[in-house]
């Protein structure tokens, strides 16, 4: 059904593509202009890697896929109740869990689609090949990421139905993942406690998953394998915690003033 | 603006985090001494990254604000107020000064730490052309608003398509020698591009190479007619607009 609705809105469609794209192209560009000829391989002595391009499309679509994430699963009981129409939804003889789920999967298939276009679009506008390296253990990493994400997502969802100011905070967690998740850099430039921040966040290890397979800069624990163990870890808790934050601030919320209360 | 502390501090907050994703993506190519290559790195980051603050919140805060009046309902009533139209529009744009102006003083003073001593030649010029950006852009943000009572929920996708838009044909993360010649081409047409140009090259004292687009004295005599016409050109679509809403019965459609 939101597949059906977001079809209709062609424009947000072609912003979907284009803004990972541009959102590569900022730091690519500043690289470009300020390292010269020097900008690879400065590039490499830092990260790992030479090919610059292909790094920050990645980091840039896994970006999209975790911003989307926030604004259709974690903001969806928000816009419900902007519109009016959470109450509605809460006495429909329906289990929550599908609903949710319908939410998720929409997120996740539009998120989907929208960074693997969008990495191949820019790659072809940046002269980069895509498929290089392990296609099928990147692959893995980001369908294991996209289970935990949800998870997170729960979480932030529940901090949303409590605090209400769901466009700032939306604005504002999609940059302090930015950060955290390393998007444009690699977490080993933080100091010890925000590195481990970042290793608590599940994106940090899909982001870092996918480039290591693509573009070989180096898994968190040598092997693809015991990373992808991290992940799966992640892929029990996150799910189940998100949950339960969710339905206590739910409760919470149904006990006091009312789902419905804008 | 106080009335919302969530929101008031995540605004604060949220530049210190783009400020810090973007030092630290630049800092992906520096040398082995931890500098960043060749060219004034921080004077081109920073003060683009001032005039994308001020654009940015504009597009924003003037029309999709309007929109935000259509979807609460408020609008018509605002409309019946014996108020004037104009101030109602500026008065907007006023909490953008304050507030934008000291996040920019922040994120500036943020952004050096990262990236580097931050030039600043010519700071007259430079608040003079600074000031005429800003005229500009408001009147770059009054002609959203008028697009928006016209395309409505569109007008979502519009600002920030243009804010995609306008972050790479006005560089103002990077210098325009890095856009293709296609692009810059393209980058030539907007009176905003000249603005960011001639304010970042003004402030670093004009380093070799710049300004990019033009002779400095062009750039100005863009840049000030940028400031006085856009505005005055923006609120003029504005009115008409808002007129056609008022005739059609859609000024508060939802």
């Amino acid at each position: 059904m939101r597949l059906i609705t977001i079809s209709r809105y062609r424009g947000q469609l072609a912003l979907d593509l284009v803004m990972p794209i541009v959102f590569a192209a900022m730091p690519i560009l500043l690289g470009r202009a300020t390292g010269g000829a020097a900008a690879a391989d400065n590039f490499l002595r830092n990260t790992g890697t030479a090919n610059y391009v292909a790094y920050m499309l990645i980091g840039s679509s896994a970006f999209t896929i975790v911003t989307y994430a926030f604004w259709h699963t974690g903001y969806w009981v928000r816009w419900e109740q902007e519109t009016g129409t959470l109450e509605a939804i809460y006495l429909a003889p329906t289990n929550k869990l599908w609903l949710v789920a319908g939410v998720a999967l929409y997120s996740m298939l539009r998120s989907l689609i929208s960074a693997t276009a969008a990495y191949l679009i820019g790659s072809a506008i940046f002269h980069v090949n895509p498929f290089q390296g392990e296609l099928l253990i990147a692959v893995a990493f980001v369908v294991s990421g996209l289970v935990p994400l949800l998870g997170v997502s729960f979480l932030f969802g529940a901090l949303i139905l409590k605090l209400k100011q769901a466009n700032a905070l939306v604005n504002l967690m999609q940059w302090g993942v930015t950060l955290l998740m390393g998007v444009f850099f690699p977490v080993a430039v933080f100091p010890p406690m925000a590195r481990v921040l970042a290793w608590l966040f599940p994106p940090t290890w899909m982001v870092n998953g996918v480039r290591s397979a693509l573009l070989g800069v180096g898994f968190f624990f040598g092997r693809w394998y015991r990373d992808m163990a991290v992940l799966w870890a992640f892929m029990l808790i996150a799910p189940l915690l998100g949950a339960w934050v969710f339905a206590r601030v739910e409760r919470n919320i149904r006990r006091n003033a009312g789902m419905g209360e804008y | 603006m106080t009335r919302y502390p969530v929101e008031f501090i995540a605004s604060f907050a949220q530049v210190f985090l783009i400020v810090a994703v973007f030092s630290l993506a630049g800092l992906t190519f520096a040398d082995e001494n931890g500098r960043l290559g060749q060219g004034p790195a921080s004077g081109v980051v920073i003060y683009g990254f001032v005039l994308f603050l001020f654009l940015s919140d504009t597009l924003w805060s003037i029309g999709y604000n309007i929109r935000l009046e259509q979807k609460q309902g408020t609008l018509e009533q605002l409309y019946l107020s014996p108020a004037s139209k104009f101030a109602s529009l500026v008065s907007r744009v006023t909490t953008i000064l304050v507030w934008t102006g000291l996040l920019c003083l922040t994120s500036a003073w943020l952004m050096t730490t990262f990236l580097g001593k931050l030039p600043l030649a010519n700071p007259g010029l430079g608040l003079y052309i600074l000031i005429m950006s800003l005229a500009g852009t408001f009147g770059v943000g009054f002609a959203l608003a008028a697009l928006t009572l016209r395309i409505k929920e569109a007008g979502q996708t519009l600002a920030n398509g243009l804010q995609f838009l306008f972050l790479i044909l006005c560089a103002n993360f990077f210098p325009f020698s890095a856009l293709p010649a296609g692009i810059l081409a393209v980058s030539r047409c907007i009176p905003l591009a000249y603005a960011v140009d001639a304010f970042r090259s003004t402030l670093m004292g004009y380093p070799p190479g710049f300004p990019e687009l033009a002779p400095i004295g062009v750039e100005i005599v863009i840049v000030t007619a940028f400031g006085i016409l856009m505005p005055a050109l923006g609120f003029w679509a504005y009115r008409r607009a808002e007129r056609r809403a008022r005739m059609t019965g859609s000024l508060s459609e939802y």
